[in-house]
């Protein structure tokens, strides 16, 4: 409407000359963009500031895509400032196969990324917490590993196996280095191996997977981590996408080989935001600090057998006596609070880990590490934790299946057990399903296989563990995780060969009569004490329901006072056979 | 001085820069959305750059779009106006990598009194009176209902990031606290992407009353005495005036060398403002510093003969002030209203929409600050204010009566406004007689309580 109806901006005359000397600004000062202060998102193709994805930890601040970080700027986001100690700085280049133009490849990555190769190695601390860590740098050769990675990589580990300290690393690759032929090949047995000894020291190691991670990196260090960690939407895989699409003549899925995924099926133990790394670094570092249980446990000057088997804090049950029938539907009562909930009371730094390295991460078993702290004290000791976890709604039950674990629960379960054993935490277990997992995906995986595999395994761990049945205790899906040193129950938990439809479908061919077969069975805390089958009862003065967990969570608390030191005190073969005896005398 | 400069804002503030462009012989580059082709701004532009769809986030707040346009258009400064990008230091800052002259002050004072904890910090370093509250950010609820108890209620809850009324509530007791608390705090998130709280204890009935400062980079501050800003609903101002009646002389000399001192303290340079609360005993207390030219700079503009746009370019061009405070004088009394597109009697919606005929007032002294003309269509992306009616008098009550006429003549067509509303206010016994605070909407015009 008003269009190009205004005149332009008239400048006064005896202004002119003034402009016009403006107008000879000096070229330096002209307006300009700077080369590089803006970068174009290659996930939401946005312009961003360079300086402000610099600052924020290299995640884009529109799209929050995660780019590729420097090794460098990694180690400054995760170590404590200035604690960082370079190990072999430079190496002599390597050409095993004399290939041409290798070497001006390499001195042309190295130009440009200011590294000397692929990976940087040394030792720094986090949250004052000492570590040997390796970071590998995608932008040299995509971080391929050759000789000198490998053997940096290997140098690192075995400096960290001989002072005893954890090692990180931050994988990053495109496999093997194809210029350096077998040679580059053998750098994933080379690594393998020192960390293999690594472990064997009882050292920890965490690997953390970052976009990339495919090759021969990703089958040898970086799936050996006690702990592993992925970057959210990190490609995670052994050949690389295009590889298997060309191979099987098929597109691959949305999200296929991502983190996440990696998470679903079993591989990765959490996934971290780049942001939060620094923390859980630290946090799992601490876990794996081996705090002294005598100055934990003990009033100065005490010997811990003195305090052996001092009176029960809920020997006597303070409820009314019910039938077997009114606990088995108390047991099964939607109402009654899940093991997640006790976990949360007792523990509240519960850091939950997923994941059986085979398969899947089963959802009806939930694990993890926790620091159990006396009553009044700051301090604790690291135990491993795990529970079979039911849900409270149809939505909850999708993913824990009704508390009802399949083979990858079990598995996941035992993974963490041994893991438990190799750091010397004791080890806690909820026990609540109506039994393990019944289904063709189940069977075709091994159920029984896995609850006898851990049968026989959790017979000869090395560590105190302690199972508590809280709500139903189905059969061999239950026991495969009550190979303990004591078994306690809470009073209206249940514990049994079979459900009592079961049994009454299996003796009397009529499933109505389970009421009868309840009372028949001897499946109640009381009666499985005076049996000799558990050793303690954990008192309901009401029906345990979400309102009493507190409470509940405190007498477990006090009651695990009792335990570990008892426990903690003997050596690992005592523990052992300590377990074997209770099991062989029955 | 600068040969072109690129208007980073829209509606009449773009205009009125432009206008104090035309007038130096400045060039100017306009900036607009999709939404904006057809705005006054636009057209009225030596250059217009078109930067992006309607939503603000998408084009006025988009700064690499900026950049590009003045870097391609030549301009060697920005200026920001208020709202968008003209408190943003990050902004403020890239301007300054680019070699473009920011209209405004330092990215690190913007920073520094964009953060309301710090900025009180040094204010109380600078021996500036502030209002008791606490010293260090809260996060936890629980933790500030104890400092709570120690300031004593009623208190107000502020996010340390927050502006315009948002993350901010008042609790009246420890009852309501905790709600309060979460409340606003659940806003600062969602707002300002930032947590942090403070409390303040709640001055009763107060008075809001800001100075108008201008620095130079000589090192040398004036300020242009106060506007009293109470006329306000949900701490969105309408209606200005200045000088303040209920200020002495004496006063005056007071605040006006405390906001000196204030802008001092953070070595300001450029146009400024520094809030105060003035409650019923006189005691004034620092509440922020404002980094930009504000909506209502008008006023002070009438009284004192000043171009405050033009100061301002002055300023960023390395110019040093041409007058001391000795030759600040205030003279008469200047009303500025406030017309936005909205319906009071709906909740004050909103009310975008197409204007199809107007009618401007004119005369002595009265001054219309505006983008909108007849058949112009006001967009729903952005703010709703269409215009400023600004009156200047011998005394106030001659300018209260020059703005009832002036208002009285102000014809917009086709959409809501709040010109009635504004009469209304201007017939207030309490208005005329100068009873006000920054309740005085909420207690004269109880029909809006419920919803206002």
């Amino acid at each position: 409407m008003l269009q190009g109806m205004f005149k332009k901006t008239y400048t006064l005359i005896g202004e002119v000359h003034q402009v016009q000397q403006a107008r000879k600004a000096p070229e330096g000062e002209k307006p300009v963009v700077p080369e590089g202060m803006w970068k174009k998102c290659n996930q939401c193709g946005r312009p961003i500031y360079a300086e402000d994805v610099r600052q924020q930890f290299y995640i884009c601040p529109k799209c929050h895509a995660y780019f590729r970080v420097p090794a460098r700027k990694r180690l400054e986001q995760v170590l404590d400032p200035d604690s960082f100690v370079e190990f072999n700085e430079t190496m002599p280049f390597v050409n095993p196969l004399d290939f041409p133009n290798y070497e001006k490849k390499v001195e042309a990555a190295r130009e440009r990324t200011g590294l000397d190769e692929a990976v940087v190695t040394g030792k720094g601390t986090i949250e004052g917490m000492p570590a040997v860590i390796g970071v590998c740098d995608s932008r040299f050769l995509m971080s391929s590993m050759g000789h000198n990675v490998g053997e940096k990589i290997a140098l690192a580990v075995e400096y960290a196996t001989k002072e005893k300290l954890p090692v990180i690393l931050f994988a990053c690759s495109g496999g093997a280095r194809m210029q350096e032929g077998l040679v580059s090949l053998m750098q994933m047995a080379k690594t393998a191996a020192a960390l293999k000894r690594h472990h064997e020291a009882g050292l920890l190691y965490v690997s953390v997977l970052t976009d990339p991670t495919t090759g021969g990196v990703t089958a040898s260090f970086a799936m050996l981590g006690d702990i592993i960690l992925a970057e959210p939407g990190a490609l995670i895989g052994f050949a690389g996408p295009r590889v298997i699409e060309q191979t099987i003549g098929q597109k691959l899925p949305e999200g296929f080989q991502r983190a996440e995924f990696l998470l679903e099926h079993g591989f990765v133990d959490r996934i971290v935001s780049r942001p939060k790394m620094r923390e859980e670094l630290a946090k799992i570092l601490r876990f794996h600090e081996k705090p002294d249980w005598r100055r934990i446990f003990l009033p100065p000057g005490t010997d811990e057998r003195s305090k052996a088997h001092p009176e029960d804090v809920g020997a006597k049950p303070e409820g009314e006596k019910r039938s077997a029938w009114d606990i088995v539907t108390l047991s099964r009562s939607p109402k009654r609070p899940v093991a997640s909930d006790y976990i949360h009371a007792l523990f509240p730094d519960f850091y939950e880990l997923h994941g059986d390295r085979y398969f899947k991460d089963d959802g009806a078993v939930i694990a993890g590490l926790a620091t159990f702290c006396p009553k009044g004290k700051e301090e604790g000791i690291p135990v491993t934790v795990i529970g079979q976890e039911k849900g409270r709604s149809a939505k909850e039950n999708q993913l824990r299946n009704f508390g009802m674990p399949s083979p990858d629960g079990y598995r996941k379960a035992l993974r963490l057990m041994k893991q438990a054993e190799k750091f010397g935490r004791p080890i806690l277990c909820f026990v609540d399903t109506p039994g393990a997992f019944c289904g063709m995906e189940a069977e075709e995986r091994g159920q029984g296989e896995a609850i006898a595999r851990n049968l026989f395994e959790m017979s000869d761990l090395k560590v105190p563990v302690l199972s508590i049945l809280i709500g139903e205790g189905g059969s061999g899906g239950a026991l495969a995780l009550a190979v303990a040193n004591e078994v306690w129950m809470m009073e209206n938990a249940g514990y049994s060969i079979l459900s009592p439809e079961g049994f009454a479908s299996i003796l009397w061919k009529d499933s109505r009569l389970a009421q009868k077969a309840a009372e028949v069975m001897k499946i109640t805390a009381r009666d499985l004490k005076e049996m000799g089958l558990i050793e303690r009862i954990i008192p309901e003065e009401e029906p345990a329901e979400k309102k009493h967990v507190e409470k509940i969570a405190r007498t477990m608390g006090e009651m695990l006072e009792q335990f570990l030191p008892r426990y903690l005190s003997l050596s690992g073969d005592e523990l052992a056979r300590q377990r074997y005896g209770r099991f062989r005398k029955i | 001085m600068f040969e072109k400069i690129l208007i980073a804002n829209r509606g009449e503030i773009a205009v009125r820069i432009i206008r104090a462009c035309r007038e130096m012989g400045i060039q100017t580059v306009a900036v607009y959305s999709e939404a904006d082709r057809e705005a006054l701004h636009t057209m009225l532009a030596d250059e217009a750059v078109c930067i992006g769809p309607a939503p603000s986030r998408e084009s006025y707040l988009d700064m690499e779009r900026i950049l590009s346009a003045a870097v391609a258009t030549g301009a060697q400064a920005i200026h920001p106006g208020f709202g968008f990008l003209s408190e943003n230091a990050h902004f403020a800052a890239l301007c300054g990598k680019c070699k473009i002259a920011f209209i405004g002050p330092d990215a690190s004072i913007i920073e520094k009194m964009g953060n309301k904890s710090e900025a009180r910090r040094t204010m109380m370093e600078a021996g500036v009176p502030v209002v008791p509250g606490s010293r260090t950010p809260f996060f936890d609820a629980k933790e500030a209902l104890e400092e709570a108890r120690k300031i004593g209620f009623p208190i107000m809850i502020k996010a340390s990031a927050g502006g315009g009324g948002k993350g901010m509530r008042l609790s009246e007791s420890e009852d309501d606290f905790l709600q309060n608390f979460k409340n606003a705090q659940l806003e600062a998130e969602k707002g300002f992407s930032d947590s942090a709280m403070y409390l303040e204890r709640y001055v009763k009935n107060p008075r809001h009353i800001e100075f108008q400062i201008l620095a130079d980079s000589h090192g040398h501050v004036v300020h242009l005495g106060e506007r009293d800003c109470s006329i306000q609903r949900r701490h969105q101002k309408l209606l200005e005036e200045s000088p303040c009646s209920a200020i002495c002389e004496e006063l005056r000399r007071r605040m006006g060398e405390t906001a000196v001192r204030a802008a001092k303290a953070v070595g300001y340079v450029n146009a400024g403002t520094i809030e105060f609360l003035l409650d019923q005993d006189q005691n004034f207390y620092f509440m922020e510093m404002n980094t930009r030219i504000q909506v209502e700079h008008p006023v002070t503009e009438a009284v004192t003969d000043l171009d405050l746009i033009r100061e301002q370019i002055r300023i960023a061009a390395g110019e040093e002030l041409s007058f001391s405070q000795e030759d600040v004088v205030i003279r008469g009394h200047a009303i500025e209203c406030r017309i936005n597109a909205e319906n009071p009697e709906k909740n004050f919606m909103p009310c975008p929409g197409t204007i199809t005929n107007v009618h401007l007032p004119g005369g002595r002294c009265v001054r219309v600050d505006t983008a909108i003309y007849s058949g112009y269509t006001v967009p729903a992306h952005y703010d709703s204010m269409l215009l400023k009616l600004i009156v200047r008098d011998k005394d106030r009550a001659s300018a209260i009566a020059k703005m009832r006429s002036a208002l009285g003549e102000l014809v917009i067509e086709g959409i809501d406004t709040n010109i009635d509303f504004q009469f209304e206010i201007l017939g207030c016994r309490d208005y005329v007689e100068g009873n006000v605070s920054t309740d005085f909407i909420p207690a004269h015009f109880s029909r809006f309580a419920e919803i206002g």
